[in-house]
């Protein structure tokens, strides 16, 4: 399935403000991490250090991947 | 949104309607923008933020604040958008019956909020060159906390 994903701050250089990922089914979110890192290897030093929240609340990496809303690429805070 | 806002923070009027009867401390810290970072002259800066999960986030660390420290109250605006050099970017006010809760407190807030809320900082240089923020300073410092640094700049 084809899942949107919805990016912020330094991010939008490699991605754009949204870009969109075929998942395959029992992928989880670092599998799509790495996945968005082969697709731009100069977006993989600030992947590893990226959350991703889905409902306004950030999931384990680890999960399975499972509903079809929107994931959010959430980098490093700086805010302050 | 009621801790993030993309207009001047007004912190004297927030300070001002902050007094409590059973409060004999308030402090009130003001995160500004400086003209200079590592050695480099700043213009201004822009915030970003996922409006919706940080002002939410920033509700849920004050109210974890007010019962850890046993404030009477607490408050946190964070601006969005462009913030000039002298200008407040983030304020923190809390309030207790003595000092050292409220100073306690108020270090707690801002070092959360600067680590976990999506907030990005983008800065902007002199010399015409822009750059995401790096992560805070207060990694380094006696909080626990593990996040990368990082720093990339901009394309063009």
């Amino acid at each position: 399935m084809n899942r949107k994903i919805v990016c912020f701050a330094g991010l939008k250089k490699f991605f754009g403000d949204e870009t969109s990922v075929e998942v395959a089914s029992g992928e989880s979110y670092a599998g799509l991490l790495e996945q968005l890192g082969e697709l731009n290897p100069e977006a993989k030093e600030v992947l590893a250090s990226c959350r991703i929240a889905v409902n306004e609340e950030f999931v384990p990496l680890n999960d399975t991947i499972k509903d079809q809303t929107t994931l959010f690429l959430i980098p490093p805070s700086s805010g302050g | 949104m009621k801790h993030i806002q993309n207009t001047a923070i007004n912190y004297s009027d927030l300070f001002d309607d902050f007094r409590h009867p059973q409060s004999g401390a308030v402090v009130l810290f003001s995160g500004e923008v400086r003209d200079n970072n590592r050695g480099r002259a700043v213009t201004h800066l822009e915030y970003e933020a996922y409006e919706p999960m940080a002002n939410k986030m920033i509700g849920e660390i004050l109210e974890e604040a007010k019962s850890r420290f046993n404030l009477n109250q607490a408050a946190c605006v964070h601006r969005v958008g462009r913030v000039e050099i002298s200008g407040c970017a983030v304020v923190v006010i809390t309030g207790s019956g003595h000092r050292k809760e409220a100073y306690e407190a108020n270090r707690y807030i801002i070092d959360r909020v600067k680590n976990e809320v999506p907030i990005w900082k983008h800065e902007f240089f002199a010399d015409g060159t822009s750059e995401w923020g790096q992560n805070c300073d207060c990694v380094t410092d006696d909080n626990h906390h593990h996040h990368h640094h990082h720093n990339y700049e901009r394309a063009e």
